[in-house]
Protein backbone atom coordinates (compact mmCIF):
# COMPACT_ATOMS: atom_id res chain seq x y z
CA UNK A 1 0.00 0.00 0.00
CA UNK A 2 1.44 3.36 -0.98
CA UNK A 3 1.45 6.28 1.47
CA UNK A 4 0.85 3.86 4.32
CA UNK A 5 2.57 6.17 6.79
CA UNK A 6 0.20 9.08 6.23
CA UNK A 7 -2.88 6.85 6.24
CA UNK A 8 -1.90 5.10 9.45
CA UNK A 9 -1.02 8.43 11.05
CA UNK A 10 -4.54 9.70 10.39
CA UNK A 11 -6.21 6.53 11.67
CA UNK A 12 -4.04 6.30 14.77
CA UNK A 13 -4.43 9.99 15.61
CA UNK A 14 -8.19 9.83 15.21
CA UNK A 15 -8.86 6.59 17.04
CA UNK A 16 -6.28 7.39 19.68
CA UNK A 17 -7.48 10.87 20.58
CA UNK A 18 -11.11 9.82 20.53
CA UNK A 19 -10.39 6.93 22.88
CA UNK A 20 -8.39 9.23 25.11
CA UNK A 21 -11.28 11.72 25.30
CA UNK A 22 -13.79 8.95 26.04
CA UNK A 23 -11.62 7.53 28.83
CA UNK A 24 -11.01 11.00 30.25
CA UNK A 25 -14.75 11.72 30.35
CA UNK A 26 -15.51 8.36 31.96
CA UNK A 27 -12.86 8.75 34.63
CA UNK A 28 -13.90 12.32 35.36
CA UNK A 29 -17.49 11.11 35.61
CA UNK A 30 -16.57 8.34 38.03
CA UNK A 31 -14.60 10.70 40.21
CA UNK A 32 -17.36 13.32 40.36
CA UNK A 33 -20.13 10.74 40.80
CA UNK A 34 -18.33 9.39 43.84
CA UNK A 35 -18.41 12.85 45.42
CA UNK A 36 -22.05 13.71 44.85
CA UNK A 37 -25.35 12.34 46.13
CA UNK A 38 -27.73 10.75 43.67
CA UNK A 39 -29.99 13.82 43.60
CA UNK A 40 -27.30 15.66 41.67
CA UNK A 41 -27.30 13.05 38.93
CA UNK A 42 -30.31 13.99 36.83
CA UNK A 43 -29.93 11.09 34.42
CA UNK A 44 -30.84 8.44 36.94
CA UNK B 1 -8.16 17.95 46.15
CA UNK B 2 -5.04 17.64 48.25
CA UNK B 3 -5.80 20.46 50.68
CA UNK B 4 -9.11 19.21 52.09
CA UNK B 5 -7.58 15.84 52.68
CA UNK B 6 -4.86 17.15 54.92
CA UNK B 7 -7.35 19.38 56.71
CA UNK B 8 -9.48 16.40 57.54
CA UNK B 9 -6.73 14.20 58.79
CA UNK B 10 -5.37 17.05 60.84
CA UNK B 11 -8.60 17.90 62.65
CA UNK B 12 -11.50 15.54 62.03
CA UNK B 13 -13.47 16.96 64.95
CA UNK B 14 -13.81 20.29 63.19
CA UNK B 15 -16.16 18.74 60.67
CA UNK B 16 -18.31 16.73 63.04
CA UNK B 17 -21.15 19.24 62.83
CA UNK B 18 -21.28 19.12 59.06
CA UNK B 19 -24.55 17.75 57.84
CA UNK B 20 -23.88 14.30 56.53
CA UNK B 21 -24.59 14.34 52.85
CA UNK B 22 -26.06 11.06 51.73
CA UNK B 23 -23.60 9.97 49.11
CA UNK B 24 -24.97 8.46 45.96
CA UNK B 25 -24.65 4.84 45.11
CA UNK B 26 -24.50 5.51 41.40
CA UNK B 27 -20.84 5.74 40.58
CA UNK B 28 -20.72 6.36 36.84
CA UNK B 29 -22.24 8.48 34.12
CA UNK B 30 -23.45 5.42 32.25
CA UNK B 31 -27.02 4.23 31.79
CA UNK B 32 -28.27 1.20 29.83
CA UNK B 33 -29.00 3.55 26.93
CA UNK B 34 -25.48 4.99 26.76
CA UNK B 35 -23.97 1.55 27.26
CA UNK B 36 -25.86 0.35 24.21
CA UNK B 37 -24.61 3.33 22.23
CA UNK B 38 -21.11 2.73 23.54
CA UNK B 39 -21.04 -0.87 22.38
CA UNK B 40 -22.53 0.09 19.02
CA UNK B 41 -19.85 2.78 18.71
CA UNK B 42 -17.01 0.37 19.40
CA UNK B 43 -18.41 -2.16 16.93
CA UNK B 44 -18.96 0.41 14.20
CA UNK B 45 -15.56 2.06 14.72
CA UNK B 46 -13.91 -1.37 14.42
CA UNK B 47 -15.95 -1.99 11.27
CA UNK B 48 -14.81 1.38 9.95
CA UNK B 49 -11.16 0.51 10.56
CA UNK B 50 -11.55 -2.86 8.79
CA UNK B 51 -13.47 -1.47 5.82
CA UNK B 52 -11.48 1.74 5.56
CA UNK B 53 -8.04 0.18 5.79
CA UNK B 54 -8.51 -3.30 4.33
CA UNK B 55 -11.74 -4.19 2.56
CA UNK B 56 -12.43 -1.08 0.49
CA UNK B 57 -10.43 -0.82 -2.75
CA UNK B 58 -8.00 1.96 -3.65
CA UNK B 59 -9.42 4.73 -5.80
CA UNK B 60 -8.50 4.66 -9.50
CA UNK B 61 -7.35 8.27 -9.44
CA UNK B 62 -6.35 8.89 -5.86
CA UNK B 63 -4.94 5.54 -4.93
CA UNK B 64 -4.86 4.58 -1.29
CA UNK B 65 -5.02 8.16 -0.04
CA UNK B 66 -8.80 7.91 -0.41
CA UNK B 67 -8.72 5.87 2.80
CA UNK B 68 -7.98 9.09 4.69
CA UNK B 69 -11.26 10.50 3.42
CA UNK B 70 -13.30 7.93 5.35
CA UNK B 71 -11.96 9.54 8.51
CA UNK B 72 -11.88 13.08 7.20
CA UNK B 73 -15.49 13.17 6.02
CA UNK B 74 -16.73 11.57 9.24
CA UNK B 75 -14.88 13.96 11.52
CA UNK B 76 -15.82 17.09 9.58
CA UNK B 77 -19.45 15.97 9.58
CA UNK B 78 -19.38 15.60 13.36
CA UNK B 79 -17.60 18.91 13.82
CA UNK B 80 -20.32 20.71 11.87
CA UNK B 81 -23.08 18.83 13.71
CA UNK B 82 -21.42 19.66 17.03
CA UNK B 83 -21.17 23.38 16.27
CA UNK B 84 -24.76 23.41 15.06
CA UNK B 85 -25.85 21.78 18.31
CA UNK B 86 -23.86 24.41 20.20
CA UNK B 87 -25.62 27.21 18.32
CA UNK B 88 -29.09 25.72 18.78
CA UNK B 89 -28.52 25.00 22.48
CA UNK B 90 -27.19 28.52 22.99
CA UNK B 91 -30.28 29.99 21.34
CA UNK B 92 -32.44 27.74 23.53
CA UNK B 93 -30.62 29.07 26.58
CA UNK B 94 -31.03 32.70 25.58
CA UNK B 95 -34.72 32.26 24.80
CA UNK B 96 -36.35 33.01 28.13
CA UNK B 97 -39.02 30.33 27.99
CA UNK B 98 -36.52 27.50 27.56
CA UNK B 99 -33.76 28.97 29.72
CA UNK B 100 -31.98 26.19 31.56
CA UNK B 101 -28.36 25.51 32.40
CA UNK B 102 -28.80 22.09 30.80
CA UNK B 103 -28.83 23.82 27.40
CA UNK B 104 -25.67 25.67 28.31
CA UNK B 105 -23.96 22.44 29.29
CA UNK B 106 -25.06 20.77 26.07
CA UNK B 107 -23.63 23.75 24.16
CA UNK B 108 -20.32 23.51 26.02
CA UNK B 109 -20.02 19.74 25.76
CA UNK B 110 -20.82 19.86 22.07
CA UNK B 111 -18.29 22.63 21.39
CA UNK B 112 -15.53 20.69 23.15
CA UNK B 113 -16.22 17.63 21.03
CA UNK B 114 -16.49 19.82 17.94
CA UNK B 115 -13.09 21.40 18.56
CA UNK B 116 -11.43 18.00 18.89
CA UNK B 117 -13.07 16.76 15.71
CA UNK B 118 -12.19 19.95 13.88
CA UNK B 119 -8.55 19.45 14.87
CA UNK B 120 -8.69 15.88 13.58
CA UNK B 121 -10.36 17.11 10.39
CA UNK B 122 -7.61 19.64 9.75
CA UNK B 123 -4.93 17.06 10.51
CA UNK B 124 -6.42 14.39 8.23
CA UNK B 125 -7.21 17.01 5.60
CA UNK B 126 -3.70 18.39 5.45
CA UNK B 127 -2.12 14.94 5.19
CA UNK B 128 -4.59 14.03 2.47
CA UNK B 129 -3.87 17.34 0.75
CA UNK B 130 -0.17 16.54 0.78
CA UNK B 131 -0.85 13.24 -0.96
CA UNK B 132 -3.32 14.49 -3.55
CA UNK B 133 -2.28 18.10 -4.15
CA UNK B 134 1.32 17.93 -3.01
CA UNK B 135 0.63 20.63 -0.41
CA UNK B 136 -0.37 20.47 3.21
CA UNK B 137 -2.41 23.62 2.88
CA UNK B 138 -4.27 25.44 0.13
CA UNK B 139 -5.86 28.85 0.54
CA UNK B 140 -9.19 27.51 -0.55
CA UNK B 141 -12.28 29.16 0.93
CA UNK B 142 -13.54 25.96 2.52
CA UNK B 143 -10.19 25.02 4.04
CA UNK B 144 -9.54 28.52 5.34
CA UNK B 145 -12.94 29.06 6.86
CA UNK B 146 -12.70 25.65 8.51
CA UNK B 147 -9.51 26.79 10.20
CA UNK B 148 -11.22 30.01 11.26
CA UNK B 149 -14.08 28.00 12.70
CA UNK B 150 -11.58 25.95 14.70
CA UNK B 151 -9.99 29.07 16.17
CA UNK B 152 -13.39 30.66 16.82
CA UNK B 153 -14.57 27.74 18.91
CA UNK B 154 -11.30 27.59 20.80
CA UNK B 155 -12.13 31.19 21.69
CA UNK B 156 -15.64 30.10 22.64
CA UNK B 157 -14.22 27.51 25.03
CA UNK B 158 -11.91 30.17 26.47
CA UNK B 159 -14.96 32.37 27.12
CA UNK B 160 -16.59 29.46 28.94
CA UNK B 161 -13.54 29.26 31.17
CA UNK B 162 -13.63 32.92 32.20
CA UNK B 163 -15.21 32.25 35.57
CA UNK B 164 -18.07 33.95 37.34
CA UNK B 165 -21.40 32.35 38.12
CA UNK B 166 -22.88 29.57 35.99
CA UNK B 167 -25.50 31.99 34.69
CA UNK B 168 -22.83 34.51 33.71
CA UNK B 169 -20.86 31.82 31.93
CA UNK B 170 -23.99 30.58 30.18
CA UNK B 171 -25.13 33.97 28.96
CA UNK B 172 -21.70 35.14 27.83
CA UNK B 173 -20.89 31.95 25.98
CA UNK B 174 -24.35 31.73 24.41
CA UNK B 175 -23.93 35.22 22.95
CA UNK B 176 -20.47 34.32 21.66
CA UNK B 177 -21.82 31.11 20.10
CA UNK B 178 -24.52 33.03 18.28
CA UNK B 179 -22.03 35.67 17.11
CA UNK B 180 -19.94 32.83 15.71
CA UNK B 181 -22.91 31.84 13.58
CA UNK B 182 -22.87 35.39 12.20
CA UNK B 183 -19.14 35.38 11.69
CA UNK B 184 -18.46 32.08 9.96
CA UNK B 185 -20.52 32.65 6.79
CA UNK B 186 -18.97 36.13 6.50
CA UNK B 187 -15.44 34.76 6.74
CA UNK B 188 -16.25 32.03 4.23
CA UNK B 189 -17.77 34.51 1.81
CA UNK B 190 -14.91 36.98 2.09
CA UNK B 191 -12.21 34.34 1.67
CA UNK B 192 -14.09 33.07 -1.37
CA UNK B 193 -14.12 36.57 -2.86
CA UNK B 194 -10.45 36.95 -1.98
CA UNK B 195 -9.51 33.68 -3.66
CA UNK B 196 -11.62 34.57 -6.68
CA UNK B 197 -9.01 37.17 -7.58
CA UNK B 198 -6.14 34.74 -7.63
CA UNK B 199 -7.67 32.18 -9.96
CA UNK B 200 -5.75 29.25 -8.54
CA UNK B 201 -8.53 27.75 -6.50
CA UNK B 202 -8.89 25.14 -9.24
CA UNK B 203 -6.54 22.93 -7.26
CA UNK B 204 -9.49 22.23 -4.99
CA UNK B 205 -11.55 20.99 -7.92
CA UNK B 206 -9.47 17.86 -8.16
CA UNK B 207 -11.14 16.59 -5.02
CA UNK B 208 -13.97 14.98 -6.94
CA UNK B 209 -14.12 11.30 -6.25
CA UNK B 210 -16.86 9.10 -7.56
CA UNK B 211 -17.56 6.69 -4.78
CA UNK B 212 -19.12 3.38 -5.60
CA UNK B 213 -19.72 0.02 -4.03
CA UNK B 214 -17.52 -0.74 -1.07
CA UNK B 215 -16.07 2.77 -0.99
CA UNK B 216 -19.51 4.33 -0.62
CA UNK B 217 -20.36 1.71 1.98
CA UNK B 218 -17.20 2.55 3.97
CA UNK B 219 -18.20 6.19 3.92
CA UNK B 220 -21.61 5.33 5.34
CA UNK B 221 -19.99 3.20 8.03
CA UNK B 222 -17.81 6.19 8.87
CA UNK B 223 -20.78 8.55 9.18
CA UNK B 224 -22.70 6.11 11.37
CA UNK B 225 -19.70 5.30 13.56
CA UNK B 226 -18.81 8.94 14.15
CA UNK B 227 -22.43 9.92 14.78
CA UNK B 228 -22.77 7.24 17.45
CA UNK B 229 -19.46 8.31 18.95
CA UNK B 230 -20.59 11.93 19.05
CA UNK B 231 -23.83 11.00 20.77
CA UNK B 232 -22.02 8.94 23.40
CA UNK B 233 -19.43 11.64 24.07
CA UNK B 234 -22.05 14.39 24.21
CA UNK B 235 -24.28 12.62 26.72
CA UNK B 236 -21.45 11.61 29.01
CA UNK B 237 -19.71 14.97 28.82
CA UNK B 238 -22.96 16.79 29.56
CA UNK B 239 -23.47 14.64 32.65
CA UNK B 240 -19.94 15.30 33.81
CA UNK B 241 -20.47 19.04 33.37
CA UNK B 242 -23.75 18.87 35.29
CA UNK B 243 -21.97 17.19 38.21
CA UNK B 244 -19.15 19.71 37.97
CA UNK B 245 -21.65 22.57 38.29
CA UNK B 246 -23.44 20.85 41.17
CA UNK B 247 -20.14 20.41 42.95
CA UNK B 248 -19.26 24.08 42.39
CA UNK B 249 -22.66 25.13 43.77
CA UNK B 250 -22.54 23.08 46.91
CA UNK B 251 -19.00 23.91 47.74
CA UNK B 252 -16.64 21.35 49.16
CA UNK B 253 -19.16 19.89 51.60
CA UNK B 254 -19.67 16.68 49.73
CA UNK B 255 -16.02 16.23 48.94
CA UNK B 256 -15.09 16.69 52.58
CA UNK B 257 -17.83 14.37 53.68
CA UNK B 258 -16.68 11.74 51.32
CA UNK B 259 -13.05 11.94 52.35
CA UNK B 260 -14.15 11.66 55.94
CA UNK B 261 -16.24 8.58 55.22
CA UNK B 262 -13.22 7.02 53.63
CA UNK B 263 -11.24 7.88 56.74
CA UNK B 264 -13.92 6.30 58.93
CA UNK B 265 -13.72 3.10 57.03
CA UNK C 1 -30.90 56.09 22.37
CA UNK C 2 -28.91 58.15 19.89
CA UNK C 3 -28.75 61.03 22.33
CA UNK C 4 -27.35 58.68 24.98
CA UNK C 5 -24.88 57.38 22.44
CA UNK C 6 -23.72 60.88 21.53
CA UNK C 7 -23.32 61.84 25.18
CA UNK C 8 -21.33 58.72 25.94
CA UNK C 9 -19.13 59.14 22.89
CA UNK C 10 -18.42 62.73 23.86
CA UNK C 11 -17.56 61.60 27.39
CA UNK C 12 -15.15 58.92 26.13
CA UNK C 13 -13.49 61.32 23.71
CA UNK C 14 -13.12 63.94 26.41
CA UNK C 15 -11.42 61.40 28.66
CA UNK C 16 -9.09 60.43 25.83
CA UNK C 17 -8.35 64.05 24.98
CA UNK C 18 -7.36 64.72 28.58
CA UNK C 19 -5.40 61.56 29.26
CA UNK C 20 -3.58 61.73 25.88
CA UNK C 21 -3.05 57.97 26.00
CA UNK C 22 -4.02 57.63 22.36
CA UNK C 23 -1.75 60.36 21.07
CA UNK C 24 1.15 59.57 23.38
CA UNK C 25 1.08 55.78 23.31
CA UNK C 26 -1.16 54.22 20.68
CA UNK C 27 -0.08 56.39 17.75
CA UNK C 28 3.64 55.89 18.42
CA UNK C 29 2.95 52.15 18.77
CA UNK C 30 1.25 52.09 15.36
CA UNK C 31 4.13 54.06 13.86
CA UNK C 32 6.76 51.69 15.18
CA UNK C 33 4.76 48.75 13.82
CA UNK C 34 4.89 50.37 10.37
CA UNK C 35 8.66 50.75 10.66
CA UNK C 36 9.03 47.15 11.85
CA UNK C 37 7.12 45.90 8.81
CA UNK C 38 9.67 47.61 6.60
CA UNK C 39 12.50 45.92 8.54
CA UNK C 40 10.86 42.50 8.21
CA UNK C 41 10.06 42.78 4.52
CA UNK C 42 13.38 44.42 3.67
CA UNK C 43 12.56 45.48 0.12
CA UNK C 44 11.22 48.78 -1.23
CA UNK C 45 9.34 47.06 -4.03
CA UNK C 46 7.65 44.53 -1.74
CA UNK C 47 6.80 47.14 0.86
CA UNK C 48 5.13 49.48 -1.61
CA UNK C 49 3.23 46.55 -3.15
CA UNK C 50 1.83 45.40 0.23
CA UNK C 51 1.46 48.88 1.78
CA UNK C 52 -2.39 48.78 1.98
CA UNK C 53 -2.31 45.44 3.77
CA UNK C 54 0.29 46.69 6.24
CA UNK C 55 -1.77 49.80 6.98
CA UNK C 56 -4.76 47.66 7.88
CA UNK C 57 -2.71 45.15 9.81
CA UNK C 58 -1.24 47.96 11.90
CA UNK C 59 -4.79 49.26 12.37
CA UNK C 60 -5.92 45.89 13.71
CA UNK C 61 -3.05 45.70 16.19
CA UNK C 62 -3.81 49.21 17.37
CA UNK C 63 -7.51 48.33 17.56
CA UNK C 64 -6.68 45.69 20.16
CA UNK C 65 -4.89 48.29 22.26
CA UNK C 66 -7.65 50.86 21.82
CA UNK C 67 -10.39 48.43 22.80
CA UNK C 68 -8.54 47.40 25.95
CA UNK C 69 -8.17 51.07 26.76
CA UNK C 70 -11.83 51.91 26.02
CA UNK C 71 -13.06 49.35 28.52
CA UNK C 72 -10.32 49.89 31.06
CA UNK C 73 -11.72 53.38 31.67
CA UNK C 74 -15.18 51.88 32.18
CA UNK C 75 -14.44 48.94 34.42
CA UNK C 76 -11.81 50.74 36.49
CA UNK C 77 -14.37 52.59 38.62
CA UNK C 78 -17.29 50.27 37.92
CA UNK C 79 -18.58 52.93 35.54
CA UNK C 80 -20.44 50.41 33.39
CA UNK C 81 -22.32 49.12 36.41
CA UNK C 82 -23.19 52.68 37.35
CA UNK C 83 -24.52 53.33 33.87
CA UNK C 84 -26.58 50.16 33.98
CA UNK C 85 -27.88 51.02 37.43
CA UNK C 86 -28.90 54.45 36.14
CA UNK C 87 -31.07 52.68 33.60
CA UNK C 88 -29.09 53.71 30.54
CA UNK C 89 -30.09 51.75 27.45
CA UNK C 90 -27.36 49.17 26.71
CA UNK C 91 -27.83 49.77 22.98
CA UNK C 92 -27.01 53.42 23.66
CA UNK C 93 -23.89 52.45 25.60
CA UNK C 94 -22.85 50.15 22.77
CA UNK C 95 -23.32 52.73 20.02
CA UNK C 96 -21.74 55.47 22.10
CA UNK C 97 -18.60 53.53 22.84
CA UNK C 98 -18.44 52.39 19.23
CA UNK C 99 -18.68 56.00 18.03
CA UNK C 100 -15.87 57.12 20.31
CA UNK C 101 -13.76 54.18 19.18
CA UNK C 102 -14.53 54.96 15.55
CA UNK C 103 -13.31 58.54 15.89
CA UNK C 104 -10.04 57.38 17.44
CA UNK C 105 -9.61 54.70 14.79
CA UNK C 106 -10.26 57.16 12.00
CA UNK C 107 -7.52 59.48 13.26
CA UNK C 108 -5.19 56.51 13.56
CA UNK C 109 -5.95 55.25 10.06
CA UNK C 110 -5.28 58.64 8.49
CA UNK C 111 -1.93 58.86 10.27
CA UNK C 112 -1.06 55.30 9.19
CA UNK C 113 -2.05 56.00 5.61
CA UNK C 114 0.10 59.11 5.52
CA UNK C 115 2.99 57.21 7.05
CA UNK C 116 2.56 54.58 4.32
CA UNK C 117 2.84 57.36 1.74
CA UNK C 118 6.02 58.59 3.36
CA UNK C 119 7.66 55.34 4.42
CA UNK C 120 6.44 52.87 1.79
CA UNK C 121 6.05 55.31 -1.11
CA UNK C 122 2.39 54.46 -1.54
CA UNK C 123 0.80 56.72 -4.17
CA UNK C 124 -2.45 58.52 -3.49
CA UNK C 125 -4.41 59.33 -6.63
CA UNK C 126 -7.27 61.70 -7.22
CA UNK C 127 -9.55 59.21 -9.00
CA UNK C 128 -9.49 56.91 -5.99
CA UNK C 129 -10.29 59.46 -3.32
CA UNK C 130 -14.01 58.71 -3.12
CA UNK C 131 -13.35 54.98 -2.87
CA UNK C 132 -10.62 55.52 -0.29
CA UNK C 133 -12.82 57.67 1.94
CA UNK C 134 -15.76 55.27 1.67
CA UNK C 135 -13.49 52.36 2.53
CA UNK C 136 -12.07 54.18 5.52
CA UNK C 137 -15.55 55.03 6.82
CA UNK C 138 -16.97 51.53 6.29
CA UNK C 139 -13.96 49.69 7.72
CA UNK C 140 -13.75 52.05 10.69
CA UNK C 141 -17.42 51.50 11.53
CA UNK C 142 -17.02 47.74 11.23
CA UNK C 143 -13.91 47.60 13.40
CA UNK C 144 -15.39 49.93 16.01
CA UNK C 145 -18.62 47.92 16.29
CA UNK C 146 -16.92 44.55 16.60
CA UNK C 147 -14.22 45.92 18.86
CA UNK C 148 -16.80 47.41 21.22
CA UNK C 149 -18.82 44.20 21.23
CA UNK C 150 -15.96 41.89 22.13
CA UNK C 151 -14.34 44.50 24.34
CA UNK C 152 -17.54 44.65 26.38
CA UNK C 153 -17.54 40.88 26.60
CA UNK C 154 -13.98 40.69 27.86
CA UNK C 155 -14.24 43.75 30.11
CA UNK C 156 -13.71 43.17 33.78
CA UNK C 157 -12.70 39.53 33.64
CA UNK C 158 -9.36 38.01 34.41
CA UNK C 159 -7.17 37.24 31.43
CA UNK C 160 -8.93 39.68 29.10
CA UNK C 161 -5.68 40.95 27.63
CA UNK C 162 -4.99 37.56 26.11
CA UNK C 163 -8.56 36.61 25.34
CA UNK C 164 -9.45 39.70 23.33
CA UNK C 165 -7.05 39.10 20.41
CA UNK C 166 -8.14 35.46 20.20
CA UNK C 167 -11.79 36.47 19.92
CA UNK C 168 -11.40 39.63 17.91
CA UNK C 169 -8.89 38.81 15.18
CA UNK C 170 -10.86 35.95 13.56
CA UNK C 171 -13.97 38.13 13.49
CA UNK C 172 -12.29 41.06 11.78
CA UNK C 173 -10.64 38.92 9.10
CA UNK C 174 -13.31 39.95 6.54
CA UNK C 175 -12.55 43.61 7.30
CA UNK C 176 -8.84 43.03 6.75
CA UNK C 177 -9.51 41.32 3.43
CA UNK C 178 -12.11 43.80 2.23
CA UNK C 179 -10.40 46.99 3.36
CA UNK C 180 -7.01 45.90 2.00
CA UNK C 181 -8.37 45.06 -1.45
CA UNK C 182 -10.44 48.24 -1.61
CA UNK C 183 -7.47 50.36 -0.54
CA UNK C 184 -5.28 48.66 -3.16
CA UNK C 185 -7.87 49.59 -5.77
CA UNK C 186 -8.07 53.16 -4.53
CA UNK C 187 -4.29 53.60 -4.55
CA UNK C 188 -3.78 51.61 -7.71
CA UNK C 189 -1.33 49.25 -5.99
CA UNK C 190 -0.20 46.51 -8.35
CA UNK C 191 -2.13 48.08 -11.22
CA UNK C 192 -5.57 47.64 -9.63
CA UNK C 193 -8.41 49.67 -11.14
CA UNK C 194 -10.63 51.88 -8.99
CA UNK C 195 -13.78 50.05 -10.08
CA UNK C 196 -12.39 46.78 -8.64
CA UNK C 197 -12.64 48.25 -5.17
CA UNK C 198 -16.38 48.74 -4.89
CA UNK C 199 -17.40 45.08 -4.38
CA UNK C 200 -15.07 45.06 -1.37
CA UNK C 201 -16.75 48.12 0.04
CA UNK C 202 -19.98 46.15 -0.36
CA UNK C 203 -18.48 43.38 1.74
CA UNK C 204 -17.52 45.92 4.40
CA UNK C 205 -21.06 47.35 4.32
CA UNK C 206 -22.55 43.88 4.88
CA UNK C 207 -20.16 43.42 7.80
CA UNK C 208 -21.15 46.75 9.33
CA UNK C 209 -24.86 46.01 8.93
CA UNK C 210 -24.65 42.50 10.43
CA UNK C 211 -22.52 43.42 13.40
CA UNK C 212 -24.30 46.72 13.93
CA UNK C 213 -27.60 44.92 14.41
CA UNK C 214 -26.10 41.85 16.10
CA UNK C 215 -23.98 43.96 18.44
CA UNK C 216 -26.84 46.24 19.45
CA UNK C 217 -28.91 43.19 20.35
CA UNK C 218 -26.13 41.25 22.03
CA UNK C 219 -24.49 44.00 24.04
CA UNK C 220 -27.26 44.24 26.62
CA UNK C 221 -27.15 40.59 27.73
CA UNK C 222 -23.34 40.75 27.71
CA UNK C 223 -22.90 43.58 30.18
CA UNK C 224 -25.89 43.05 32.49
CA UNK C 225 -24.37 40.52 34.79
Amino acid sequence: MEDIGFILAVYIATFGSVTALALFILRRGRRLAAQLPDEDKPWI
Amino acid sequence: MATPKTQITDSPAEYSDTKRAPLGRVRSTGTPFTRTIGIATIVSMATLAVFGLVLSPADVRQGDSVRILYIHVGTVWIAYVAFTVTAVSSAAYLWKRTRSLTWDRFAGASAEIGVLFMALTLFAGSLWGRLSWGKFWVWDARVTSTAFMFITYIGYLAVRGLGGSHQQRAKRSAVVALLAVLQIPLVHFSVKLWRGLHQDSSVADRTHVTLQGLMLFSLFVSLIAFSLLYLWLLIHRQRVLAMQDALDDKGLDYALQQRRDEGDL
Amino acid sequence: MLRVARLLAAKDLRIEARSRIVTNQVLPFAAIVMVMFAFALNSDAVVSRVAPGLVWLATLFSLLVLVQRAFAIESADGATDALRAAGVDPAGIFLGKAMALAVQLAVLEIVLLLSAVVLYRAQLRLSGVVLLVTTLVAATCGLALVGTLYGGLAAGVRGRETLLPLLLLPVVAPVLIGATRATEAALGTGGAAVADGWPWVGLLAVFVALFGVGGTLAFGPLIEE
